[in-house]
Protein backbone atom coordinates (compact mmCIF):
# COMPACT_ATOMS: atom_id res chain seq x y z
CA UNK A 1 0.00 0.00 0.00
CA UNK A 2 1.22 3.50 -0.88
CA UNK A 3 0.20 6.45 1.28
CA UNK A 4 0.07 9.87 -0.38
CA UNK A 5 -0.22 12.81 2.04
CA UNK A 6 -0.96 16.01 0.12
CA UNK A 7 -3.38 18.77 1.12
CA UNK A 8 -3.51 20.46 -2.29
CA UNK A 9 -6.35 18.86 -4.26
CA UNK A 10 -4.80 19.87 -7.55
CA UNK A 11 -1.70 17.86 -6.67
CA UNK A 12 -3.77 14.97 -5.40
CA UNK A 13 -5.53 14.89 -8.74
CA UNK A 14 -2.13 14.86 -10.43
CA UNK A 15 -0.96 11.87 -8.33
CA UNK A 16 -4.14 9.98 -9.17
CA UNK A 17 -3.44 10.51 -12.86
CA UNK A 18 0.19 9.48 -12.62
CA UNK A 19 0.04 6.55 -10.22
CA UNK A 20 -3.11 4.85 -11.57
CA UNK A 21 -2.98 2.09 -8.96
CA UNK A 22 -5.62 0.61 -6.69
CA UNK A 23 -3.25 0.23 -3.74
CA UNK A 24 -2.86 3.96 -3.08
CA UNK A 25 -4.54 5.81 -0.22
CA UNK A 26 -4.78 9.59 -0.26
CA UNK A 27 -4.78 11.80 2.83
CA UNK A 28 -4.92 15.55 3.30
CA UNK A 29 -3.08 15.61 6.61
CA UNK A 30 -0.52 13.53 8.44
CA UNK A 31 -2.64 12.83 11.51
CA UNK A 32 -5.29 11.03 9.45
CA UNK A 33 -2.58 9.12 7.54
CA UNK A 34 -0.82 7.85 10.66
CA UNK A 35 -4.15 6.91 12.24
CA UNK A 36 -4.85 4.78 9.19
CA UNK A 37 -1.50 2.98 9.15
CA UNK A 38 -1.68 -0.73 9.92
CA UNK A 39 1.30 -1.56 12.13
CA UNK A 40 1.24 -5.21 11.04
CA UNK A 41 1.16 -4.26 7.39
CA UNK A 42 2.82 -0.85 7.17
CA UNK A 43 2.79 1.14 3.92
CA UNK A 44 5.35 0.13 1.33
CA UNK A 45 5.98 3.80 0.59
CA UNK A 46 4.85 7.21 1.79
CA UNK A 47 4.79 10.18 -0.57
CA UNK A 48 4.26 13.47 1.21
CA UNK A 49 4.54 17.22 1.05
CA UNK A 50 6.39 19.24 3.69
CA UNK A 51 3.96 22.14 4.12
CA UNK A 52 0.82 20.32 5.18
CA UNK A 53 -2.27 21.38 7.06
CA UNK A 54 -1.55 20.44 10.67
CA UNK A 55 1.79 18.75 11.42
CA UNK A 56 4.47 19.29 8.77
CA UNK A 57 5.77 16.45 6.64
CA UNK A 58 8.86 16.22 8.86
CA UNK A 59 6.71 15.97 11.99
CA UNK A 60 4.79 13.13 10.33
CA UNK A 61 8.01 11.30 9.48
CA UNK A 62 9.34 11.93 12.97
CA UNK A 63 6.19 10.42 14.44
CA UNK A 64 6.48 7.39 12.16
CA UNK A 65 10.10 6.90 13.16
CA UNK A 66 9.05 6.71 16.80
CA UNK A 67 7.23 3.41 16.15
CA UNK A 68 9.42 0.35 15.48
CA UNK A 69 6.81 -0.99 13.04
CA UNK A 70 6.87 2.18 10.94
CA UNK A 71 10.43 3.37 11.29
CA UNK A 72 11.66 1.62 8.15
CA UNK A 73 8.91 2.80 5.83
CA UNK A 74 10.60 4.61 2.93
CA UNK A 75 9.40 8.15 2.25
CA UNK A 76 9.46 10.42 -0.77
CA UNK A 77 9.16 14.16 -0.24
CA UNK A 78 7.56 16.22 -3.00
CA UNK A 79 7.54 19.86 -2.01
CA UNK A 80 7.95 23.42 -3.17
CA UNK A 81 10.64 23.75 -0.54
CA UNK A 82 14.03 22.73 -1.93
CA UNK A 83 15.31 19.74 0.04
CA UNK A 84 18.27 17.41 -0.34
CA UNK A 85 17.24 13.79 0.27
CA UNK A 86 20.77 12.81 1.24
CA UNK A 87 20.61 14.85 4.42
CA UNK A 88 17.37 13.21 5.46
CA UNK A 89 17.91 9.55 4.63
CA UNK A 90 19.21 8.46 8.02
CA UNK A 91 17.05 10.75 10.11
CA UNK A 92 13.69 10.35 8.39
CA UNK A 93 14.02 7.44 5.96
CA UNK A 94 13.66 9.73 2.96
CA UNK A 95 14.70 7.84 -0.19
CA UNK A 96 14.04 10.70 -2.61
CA UNK A 97 13.09 14.36 -2.49
CA UNK A 98 11.70 16.36 -5.39
CA UNK A 99 11.03 20.01 -5.98
CA UNK A 100 7.48 20.44 -7.27
CA UNK A 101 8.80 22.90 -9.81
CA UNK A 102 11.35 20.61 -11.43
CA UNK A 103 10.24 17.02 -10.76
CA UNK A 104 9.55 14.74 -13.70
CA UNK A 105 6.71 12.21 -13.48
CA UNK A 106 9.04 9.45 -14.70
CA UNK A 107 11.41 10.07 -11.74
CA UNK A 108 8.61 9.62 -9.26
CA UNK A 109 7.28 6.53 -11.02
CA UNK A 110 10.72 4.96 -10.96
CA UNK A 111 10.96 5.35 -7.18
CA UNK A 112 7.43 4.04 -6.73
CA UNK A 113 8.27 1.02 -8.88
CA UNK A 114 11.39 0.37 -6.82
CA UNK A 115 9.68 0.39 -3.42
CA UNK A 116 6.04 -0.56 -3.95
CA UNK B 1 10.06 34.89 6.13
CA UNK B 2 10.21 38.00 3.95
CA UNK B 3 6.90 38.81 2.29
CA UNK B 4 8.50 38.74 -1.19
CA UNK B 5 9.63 35.17 -0.55
CA UNK B 6 6.25 33.94 0.60
CA UNK B 7 4.53 35.65 -2.33
CA UNK B 8 7.00 34.04 -4.73
CA UNK B 9 6.26 30.69 -3.08
CA UNK B 10 2.53 31.13 -3.61
CA UNK B 11 2.97 32.19 -7.22
CA UNK B 12 5.18 29.16 -7.83
CA UNK B 13 2.45 26.73 -6.75
CA UNK B 14 0.16 27.00 -9.81
CA UNK B 15 3.16 27.18 -12.17
CA UNK B 16 4.59 23.95 -10.73
CA UNK B 17 1.25 22.19 -11.00
CA UNK B 18 0.76 23.32 -14.60
CA UNK B 19 4.18 21.98 -15.51
CA UNK B 20 3.47 18.62 -13.90
CA UNK B 21 0.07 18.38 -15.55
CA UNK B 22 1.59 19.15 -18.94
CA UNK B 23 4.25 16.48 -18.38
CA UNK B 24 1.58 13.99 -17.31
CA UNK B 25 -0.16 14.27 -20.68
CA UNK B 26 2.10 11.58 -22.11
CA UNK B 27 0.58 9.12 -19.62
CA UNK B 28 -2.99 9.75 -20.76
CA UNK B 29 -4.35 6.91 -22.83
CA UNK B 30 -7.44 8.52 -24.32
CA UNK B 31 -8.67 11.88 -25.54
CA UNK B 32 -11.05 12.27 -22.60
CA UNK B 33 -8.09 12.16 -20.20
CA UNK B 34 -6.15 14.63 -22.34
CA UNK B 35 -9.16 16.96 -22.40
CA UNK B 36 -9.51 16.83 -18.60
CA UNK B 37 -5.83 17.56 -18.04
CA UNK B 38 -6.07 20.42 -20.54
CA UNK B 39 -9.02 21.90 -18.64
CA UNK B 40 -7.16 21.62 -15.35
CA UNK B 41 -4.16 23.38 -16.87
CA UNK B 42 -6.40 26.18 -18.16
CA UNK B 43 -8.16 26.59 -14.79
CA UNK B 44 -4.84 26.60 -12.91
CA UNK B 45 -3.25 29.07 -15.33
CA UNK B 46 -6.25 31.41 -15.06
CA UNK B 47 -5.79 31.41 -11.30
CA UNK B 48 -2.11 32.31 -11.71
CA UNK B 49 -2.92 35.06 -14.19
CA UNK B 50 -5.50 36.56 -11.84
CA UNK B 51 -3.01 36.55 -8.97
CA UNK B 52 -0.49 38.45 -11.08
CA UNK B 53 -3.18 40.84 -12.36
CA UNK B 54 -4.32 41.53 -8.82
CA UNK B 55 -0.78 42.25 -7.69
CA UNK B 56 -0.43 44.65 -10.62
CA UNK B 57 -3.63 46.39 -9.55
CA UNK B 58 -2.33 46.69 -5.98
CA UNK B 59 0.70 48.51 -7.38
CA UNK B 60 -1.58 50.86 -9.33
CA UNK B 61 -3.95 51.73 -6.48
CA UNK B 62 -2.10 54.93 -5.72
CA UNK B 63 -2.87 56.17 -9.22
CA UNK B 64 -6.58 56.17 -8.28
CA UNK B 65 -7.51 54.59 -11.59
CA UNK B 66 -10.39 52.56 -10.21
CA UNK B 67 -13.60 54.56 -10.13
CA UNK B 68 -16.49 53.81 -7.85
CA UNK B 69 -19.87 53.15 -9.40
CA UNK B 70 -23.18 51.40 -8.69
CA UNK B 71 -22.57 47.65 -8.78
CA UNK B 72 -24.94 44.73 -8.48
CA UNK B 73 -23.28 42.40 -5.92
CA UNK B 74 -25.23 39.41 -7.22
CA UNK B 75 -23.79 39.91 -10.71
CA UNK B 76 -20.26 40.14 -9.30
CA UNK B 77 -20.73 36.95 -7.25
CA UNK B 78 -22.22 35.12 -10.23
CA UNK B 79 -19.19 36.12 -12.32
CA UNK B 80 -16.78 34.88 -9.65
CA UNK B 81 -18.60 31.55 -9.41
CA UNK B 82 -18.56 31.21 -13.21
CA UNK B 83 -14.80 31.84 -13.17
CA UNK B 84 -14.04 29.48 -10.30
CA UNK B 85 -16.43 26.53 -10.59
CA UNK B 86 -14.07 24.42 -12.66
CA UNK B 87 -11.14 25.04 -10.31
CA UNK B 88 -13.38 24.05 -7.40
CA UNK B 89 -14.38 20.93 -9.30
CA UNK B 90 -10.75 19.94 -9.91
CA UNK B 91 -10.08 20.47 -6.23
CA UNK B 92 -13.12 18.35 -5.35
CA UNK B 93 -14.79 21.25 -3.66
CA UNK B 94 -18.24 22.70 -3.87
CA UNK B 95 -19.05 26.40 -3.97
CA UNK B 96 -22.57 27.42 -3.00
CA UNK B 97 -24.18 30.79 -3.26
CA UNK B 98 -27.10 32.24 -1.38
CA UNK B 99 -28.73 35.59 -1.98
CA UNK B 100 -30.70 37.03 0.93
CA UNK B 101 -30.32 40.72 0.09
CA UNK B 102 -32.84 43.09 -1.40
CA UNK B 103 -32.13 43.76 -5.03
CA UNK B 104 -30.18 46.93 -4.48
CA UNK B 105 -26.93 48.19 -5.90
CA UNK B 106 -23.78 48.78 -3.89
CA UNK B 107 -21.13 51.44 -4.37
CA UNK B 108 -17.85 49.79 -5.39
CA UNK B 109 -15.42 49.32 -8.21
CA UNK B 110 -16.58 46.18 -10.04
CA UNK B 111 -13.07 44.95 -10.88
CA UNK B 112 -11.78 45.34 -7.34
CA UNK B 113 -14.92 43.87 -5.79
CA UNK B 114 -14.64 40.89 -8.14
CA UNK B 115 -11.07 40.35 -6.95
CA UNK B 116 -12.07 40.61 -3.28
CA UNK B 117 -14.79 37.96 -3.64
CA UNK B 118 -12.53 35.83 -5.84
CA UNK B 119 -9.75 35.84 -3.25
CA UNK B 120 -12.18 35.05 -0.43
CA UNK B 121 -13.45 32.07 -2.47
CA UNK B 122 -9.95 30.87 -3.36
CA UNK B 123 -9.04 31.02 0.31
CA UNK B 124 -12.15 28.99 1.15
CA UNK B 125 -11.31 26.44 -1.55
CA UNK B 126 -7.80 25.96 -0.23
CA UNK B 127 -8.77 25.67 3.42
CA UNK B 128 -12.32 24.35 3.42
CA UNK B 129 -12.97 21.21 5.43
CA UNK B 130 -13.40 17.76 3.97
CA UNK B 131 -16.66 17.15 2.15
CA UNK B 132 -18.03 20.52 3.18
CA UNK B 133 -18.98 23.26 0.73
CA UNK B 134 -17.76 26.82 0.75
CA UNK B 135 -20.60 29.31 0.84
CA UNK B 136 -21.03 32.81 -0.55
CA UNK B 137 -23.81 34.75 1.14
CA UNK B 138 -25.05 38.18 0.17
CA UNK B 139 -27.32 39.91 2.64
CA UNK B 140 -28.33 43.29 4.00
CA UNK B 141 -26.82 44.39 7.25
CA UNK B 142 -27.20 47.70 9.07
CA UNK B 143 -27.87 49.70 5.94
CA UNK B 144 -25.06 48.04 4.02
CA UNK B 145 -24.73 45.02 1.76
CA UNK B 146 -22.50 42.27 3.09
CA UNK B 147 -20.79 39.71 0.88
CA UNK B 148 -19.53 36.88 3.06
CA UNK B 149 -17.57 33.75 2.17
CA UNK B 150 -17.58 30.95 4.73
CA UNK B 151 -15.18 28.03 4.89
CA UNK B 152 -15.02 25.05 7.24
CA UNK B 153 -11.24 24.73 7.49
CA UNK B 154 -8.75 25.42 10.28
CA UNK B 155 -9.30 28.80 11.82
CA UNK B 156 -6.76 31.50 11.09
CA UNK B 157 -4.06 32.58 13.55
CA UNK B 158 -4.86 35.33 16.03
CA UNK B 159 -2.19 37.61 14.55
CA UNK B 160 -3.87 37.61 11.13
CA UNK B 161 -7.28 37.89 12.77
CA UNK B 162 -6.18 41.05 14.56
CA UNK B 163 -4.87 42.59 11.35
CA UNK B 164 -8.07 41.77 9.49
CA UNK B 165 -10.11 43.02 12.45
CA UNK B 166 -8.25 46.30 12.16
CA UNK B 167 -9.26 46.32 8.50
CA UNK B 168 -5.88 45.95 6.88
CA UNK B 169 -3.43 43.12 6.25
CA UNK B 170 -0.06 44.86 6.34
CA UNK B 171 1.83 42.36 4.20
CA UNK B 172 1.59 38.77 3.02
CA UNK B 173 2.85 36.38 5.69
CA UNK B 174 3.14 32.63 5.99
CA UNK B 175 0.42 31.18 8.23
CA UNK B 176 1.47 27.94 9.94
CA UNK B 177 -2.11 26.77 10.45
CA UNK B 178 -2.84 27.29 6.79
CA UNK B 179 0.39 26.17 5.14
CA UNK B 180 1.14 26.73 1.52
CA UNK B 181 -0.47 30.12 1.83
CA UNK B 182 1.32 33.41 1.97
CA UNK B 183 -1.88 35.21 2.92
CA UNK B 184 -1.55 36.84 -0.49
CA UNK B 185 -5.28 36.63 -1.24
CA UNK B 186 -6.19 38.27 2.05
CA UNK B 187 -3.57 40.95 1.55
CA UNK B 188 -4.97 41.75 -1.91
CA UNK B 189 -8.57 41.70 -0.67
CA UNK B 190 -7.76 44.01 2.24
CA UNK B 191 -5.96 46.49 -0.01
CA UNK B 192 -8.86 46.60 -2.47
CA UNK B 193 -11.47 46.89 0.31
CA UNK B 194 -9.46 49.68 1.88
CA UNK B 195 -9.27 51.50 -1.46
CA UNK B 196 -13.05 51.24 -1.85
CA UNK B 197 -13.45 52.49 1.75
CA UNK B 198 -15.44 49.37 2.52
CA UNK B 199 -15.41 47.43 5.77
CA UNK B 200 -13.41 44.24 5.50
CA UNK B 201 -13.32 41.65 8.24
CA UNK B 202 -13.67 38.10 9.37
CA UNK B 203 -15.58 35.97 11.81
CA UNK B 204 -13.76 33.08 13.46
CA UNK B 205 -15.97 30.06 13.93
CA UNK B 206 -15.26 26.91 15.87
CA UNK B 207 -15.19 25.05 12.57
CA UNK B 208 -13.85 27.60 10.11
CA UNK B 209 -13.77 31.22 9.10
CA UNK B 210 -16.02 33.72 7.32
CA UNK B 211 -14.48 36.63 5.46
CA UNK B 212 -16.70 39.54 4.54
CA UNK B 213 -16.85 42.93 2.92
CA UNK B 214 -19.56 45.47 3.76
CA UNK B 215 -20.51 47.80 0.94
CA UNK B 216 -22.51 51.04 1.08
CA UNK B 217 -25.87 50.91 -0.68
CA UNK B 218 -26.15 52.98 -3.85
CA UNK B 219 -29.03 55.40 -4.21
CA UNK B 220 -29.57 54.03 -7.72
CA UNK B 221 -32.21 51.31 -8.02
CA UNK B 222 -31.41 47.94 -9.53
CA UNK B 223 -33.68 46.68 -12.25
CA UNK B 224 -31.75 43.42 -12.68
Amino acid sequence: MIFVIEDDRGWESYYRRILRRNDVKYFHDGVAAIAEMDFEHPPALVILDVLLTGPTGFAVLNEMRSYPELMNVPAVIVSSVAIEAGDLASKYGVVAAYDKGSMKPADLLEVVKRYA
Amino acid sequence: MESEVVVAHELKAPLSLMRQLALSLEFEKDMEGVREVGQQIVATSERAIRQVNDLTKVARLDDALFEMEPVNPRVVCDEVVAELWRLFEFNRRELRIEYRNKRRLAVANPQLLHSVVYNFCLNAMNYGGEELPSEISVYDRAGQIRIEVRDFGPTIPTKIWREVKDGFVKKPVATPMRPGSSGLGLYIASRFANYMRSDFGLIRHKDGTSFYIDLPVSGQLSFL
